[in-house]
């Protein structure tokens, strides 16, 4: 075909600067390609930490923000602990009972939420759009060991902590534990509803030797190990899962409150879909005016660490030095395009003599400007799987922290004056990752590609369109 | 026929404007072979891109078998060019990443003729200049009178009623000019073109049957030594008498 002949044989005259142009803009297209990929992989890293945080189908939670502290300084139900520690001895006082010594305290409390009613959740689940909803019991196990005096040289254990789940029976669908696999042992039945039953994190159970058939203590109760829960690598999901009848029998709400009898402290909803998700939020919001009511894009914005930077890294600095590059790409590219065209006026003038329309001629220049973009195009989506092979051979794994209050707050006398100390339940994991290529970005890089091909040969087009015939003839090359 | 009726072209540069052709009227009959004559910067090039439709008149009516070129739309004139006018340039033009064959059949490319069509129109007319052999090679690869032939093979390769040609053998030695002038009146007499030679030798000129001489612009028809088919109508610009040819 003459228009295919032609375009050939043109771009192999000009090959350098075909190849140039060609190049310019693989660079910009395997950019775009990798950050995309980056992004996708850090995105997907996030999701896996967010899943075993709130199990795998959660598109929204329900919360409450506890109510501010009183004016004394100790939680707003009133409820105080206070420990005095010195050289002449240590007193604990709950609520104006003291006793004096050296002691452990032991708390299941419900760390930084305060508690919802768990019929809320039945009121969810009649709510349009809603598909499943559970509650959940989200609690810290606090062990403080009070020495029997301390001098001024004494320095406390912290707490030993460890993170466990009320899980919803009735609906086992929802939830962190969820998202696992059970690795031996078995998971709960219905009707382990009021037994002295767990279940361990496998990782937990690991570091503490637990096996099926050990027992572990929850809220100075013993339950049974009857199975080990694996959940994805780098994920921090709770330690020990119990039912939620028994977490709600055992926990208070905040240490030394109230106990928790037919409450939760979290609710987890999936929608019908996900254009339903935000329609669901705010039908949750309105049922439910006090509660705090997020979506997994909001809890995102909790995990810190290594992981949350390269989110942003590949976000925000990424996503516009790659768009600076295949700018400037096409920009080099248009440039070098006219001055192709200018170089060939005398032609584009005989052809025009010889009867060829300037639609004509604009079209055989643009087909040689999407010819190098579209080669562009392809050593561009080669340059981005090689930058995607890179990335996942070197990139290091990425650290994810979740920070949760623990809601204990310690008021005191030591022996250097008034203490106070408010510890955070925080988790750093290694979060594994790897940069995704998907069939999207491979045809958005060619849709780039071509698109970058008519932006570059559009100027040498205008070019040509205001060319006078006779005025190209008299053009001395 | 062409009739051209009082045309100028002005062209300004900076303060000046600079009369190219100036009140020029001439009819030219079909089949007619005029050599323009004159000066280099007198207005020969000039009054043959008005022929061709490749520049626009400043004033006056240029009408090609009833049809006026100088009132005609870019895409109307294009048309026009494309299936009945065919040039041929002085430093050939072909475009050099095309074989003589692709240059050649780029003329048919305009008309929309199948591509069988077209190769066998390109082939017949390299045979008609003699370049059968030579159809794949490229520009560079020619000759200069090869290369002129190959810019005939594609002014006629359509089958024009007018051959424009500008100082076609203003490139070439002397031996391929005489080449290249017995092949265009060859092509003249075989097919009836009416065909409008640009120049500057006399002895080109007087191969025509008529000649016409620009001269600042203004045109005038001189005498040739002979013409085959007798007298033919004379054209002036008003006021001038016919001068003679500077060279």
């Amino acid at each position: 075909m003459f228009f295919i002949r032609y375009l050939g044989r043109e771009l192999r005259r000009r090959m350098r600067s075909a190849i140039v142009i060609a190049l310019g803009l693989a660079l910009g297209i395997g950019l775009v390609i990798t950050v995309i990929a980056a992004s996708t992989g850090v995105k997907n890293a996030q999701a896996s930490v967010l899943r075993s945080l709130y199990g795998v189908g959660t598109d929204v939670t329900v919360t409450k923000t506890p109510p501010a502290p009183s004016a004394k300084g100790g939680p707003a139900n009133g409820q105080r602990f206070s420990i005095s520690v010195g050289p002449n001895g240590a007193e604990v006082c709950h609520n104006g009972v003291c006793k004096k010594g050296a002691q452990t305290i032991s708390t299941l409390f419900s760390p930084g939420q305060a508690a919802l009613p768990y019929s809320s959740v039945s009121a969810i689940s009649k709510l349009h759009d809603v598909s499943a909803v559970a509650g959940g019991l989200t609690l810290t196990d606090n062990k403080i060991t009070i020495p029997g005096s301390a001098g001024p040289s004494t320095s406390f254990n912290a707490p030993t902590s460890f993170t466990v789940q009320g899980v919803d029976l009735a609906r086992p669908n929802l939830g962190p534990l969820s998202a696992g696999t059970i690795k031996s042992g078995h998971n709960f039945a219905a009707s382990d509803t009021n037994s002295n039953v767990a279940v361990v994190d496998s990782n937990y159970a690991i570091s503490n030797k637990l096996k099926v058939g050990s027992t572990v203590t929850v809220g100075k109760t013993k339950f049974k190990i009857i199975g080990i829960v694996t959940q994805a690598q780098g994920s921090n999901p709770p330690q020990v899962y119990i039912p939620l009848a028994r977490a709600q029998a055992l926990a208070t709400n905040g240490p030394g409150g109230k106990h928790m009898t037919g409450a939760v402290n979290t609710i987890y909803v999936t929608a019908a879909s996900a254009a339903d998700i935000s329609m669901v939020q705010k039908e949750i919001k309105k049922l439910m005016p006090t509660a705090k009511v997020t979506t997994a894009s909001s809890l995102a914005s909790q995990i810190t660490g290594g992981l949350a930077s390269a989110a942003r890294l590949a976000g925000d600095l990424g996503k516009w030095l790659s768009i600076l590059v295949l700018f400037a790409a096409v920009a080099i590219a248009s440039l070098l395009t006219m001055a192709a065209v200018s170089r060939r006026v005398r032609e584009f003038g005989t052809l025009k003599a010889l009867g060829w329309r300037s639609k004509r001629i604009i079209a055989q220049v643009m087909g040689e400007s999407v010819s190098t973009g579209v080669i562009g195009g392809l050593l561009g989506i080669g340059l981005g799987v090689a930058g995607i092979a890179t990335i996942n051979a070197i990139a290091p794994n990425l650290t994810a922290t979740v920070t949760q209050a623990s809601g204990l707050r310690f008021f005191g006398q030591g022996p250097g004056g008034p203490v106070s100390s408010a510890p955070n339940a925080s988790h750093t994991v290694s979060v594994p990752w790897s940069a995704t290529v998907t069939a999207g970005v491979i045809g958005l890089a060619v849709v780039l590609a071509i698109v970058g091909g008519l932006l570059a040969g559009a100027f040498g087009s205008w070019r040509i369109s205001q060319l006078r015939p006779a005025q190209a003839l008299a053009r001395v090359d | 026929m062409y009739v051209l009726t009082d045309v100028t072209r002005l062209y300004q540069k900076g303060r000046h404007t600079v009369p190219a052709v100036r009140d020029v009227s001439l009819q030219i009959p079909d089949g007619e072979w005029l050599a323009v004559q004159g000066r280099t910067g007198h207005g020969k090039t000039t009054l043959l891109q008005l022929l061709g439709g490749l520049d626009r008149p400043t004033s006056g009516r240029i009408e090609l078998d009833g049809r006026d070129l100088s009132r005609m739309r870019e895409a109307a004139a294009t048309r026009v060019r494309a299936s009945s006018i065919g040039f041929v340039f002085q430093t050939f033009n072909l475009i050099a990443t095309l074989s003589a064959a692709d240059n050649v059949e780029a003329a048919l490319v305009p008309l929309r003729i199948g591509a069988a069509e077209r190769r066998r129109r390109t082939a017949a007319a390299l045979e008609s200049v003699g370049l059968s052999d030579r159809a794949r090679h490229l520009p560079t690869e020619l000759s200069g009178g090869q290369q002129q032939r190959v810019a005939i093979a594609r002014a006629l390769v359509k089958e024009p009623k007018v051959l424009l040609a500008d100082e076609p053998t203003g490139n070439l030695d002397e031996g391929t000019r005489e080449e290249i002038m017995a092949l265009l009146e060859k092509l003249w007499r075989e097919r009836g073109l009416t065909m409008i030679l640009v120049t500057h030798e006399t002895a080109i000129a007087n191969r025509a049957q008529r000649v016409a001489v620009m001269s600042k612009g203004r045109l005038t028809i001189r005498p040739v030594a002979s013409t085959a088919s007798g007298p033919v109508p004379f054209a002036t610009s008003p006021g001038q008498e016919a001068p003679q040819p500077a060279d």
